[in-house]
């Protein structure tokens, strides 16, 4: 009977672990795309082919004002990069007036796992979301 | 028997609540989707401001964005469950001069109907994107 119940409760954990974890990362998941999505239309419309503008799009990222793990965190670590094709993207340019997209990337959105880890599932799953939008006009690339 | 009986009670608990997160989760992850292409869409749009008529046009456009996909929808089906165009909160971002600069789409209200409980979800998911479409002060909505 022992037995039974261990086994049992374990298939319960994973039960739980997979609507409760689960359903958390992949909230956490969306939250951090529609971040980068903003964050990245918001940056390129800054763009304006000198210095200060790539200052500004850095400004605005940092300024928007969206948040995940069901809207009660803010986004940390934001990488924005630049890249005058769209192929090779670098943070700091020395070419601002060839900068014709911008990219964002979330990279430490970092869901704990509650009911999972108890069943062998690791301690915290990172999402990481990015995306890139071309200026004049803005647009979403990626 | 007896053990059957205990656990049965603490099982059946954890399972029910377990499809409760699990729901609102599931109706939580389809709404941040909704209140993102709502907000995509309204970055996007002509901000005609000719009179307050046109103001609340645009707006509702945006609410039947997030609500049933479609700016002008055909078939009135929402995306999410039980989704009202009144539940969505559309706000615009003005500089000095009265000029969108950004939009905030939230939702407001919401009841999530799960097992045992309503959960209301209020001002949670939302979003705020730049605002990239055309500014027309004195245009009149079609």
């Amino acid at each position: 009977m022992l037995i039974a119940m261990s086994v049992t409760m374990l298939l319960l954990l994973a039960v739980m672990g997979l609507a409760f974890d689960v359903g958390r990362i992949y909230i956490a998941r969306n939250e951090a795309q529609v971040f980068t999505d903003a964050a990245a239309m918001t940056a390129a419309s800054k763009l304006d082919g000198t210095k200060a503008g790539l200052d500004r799009a850095r400004d605005a990222v940092a300024k928007v004002p969206m948040r995940w793990n069901l809207g009660t965190e803010e986004f940390h670590g934001v990488i924005v990069e630049f890249s005058a094709d769209g192929s090779k993207w670098e943070r700091d340019p020395r070419d601002a007036a060839s900068v014709t997209a911008v990219r964002v990337t979330a990279p430490q959105n970092s869901v704990e796992i509650t009911f999972l880890r108890a069943v062998g599932g690791p301690n915290n799953f990172v999402v990481p979301a990015h995306a890139a939008a071309m200026a004049n006009p803005v647009r979403l690339t990626e | 028997m007896i053990e059957l009986a205990l656990s049965a009670g603490v099982m059946v608990s954890c399972l029910a609540g377990t499809f409760q997160f699990g729901y609102t989760f599931y109706i939580y992850n389809q709404l941040v989707t909704a209140v993102g292409n709502g907000g995509r869409y309204a970055a996007m749009r002509t901000y005609r401001a000719g009179s307050e008529v046109d103001l609340e046009k645009g707006r509702a456009a945006i609410r039947n964005m997030v609500v049933y996909g479609d700016a002008k929808p055909n078939e009135l089906t929402p995306v999410v469950v039980n989704l009202h165009p009144d539940q969505v909160e559309v706000e615009w971002v003005k500089d000095k001069t009265g000029a969108p600069t950004a939009v905030h789409v939230a939702i407001r209200k919401y009841p999530v109907n799960a097992l045992f409980r309503t959960i209301y979800l209020d001002g949670r998911p939302g979003v705020e994107f730049p605002f990239l479409g055309r500014y027309a002060p004195a245009e009149r909505e079609p």
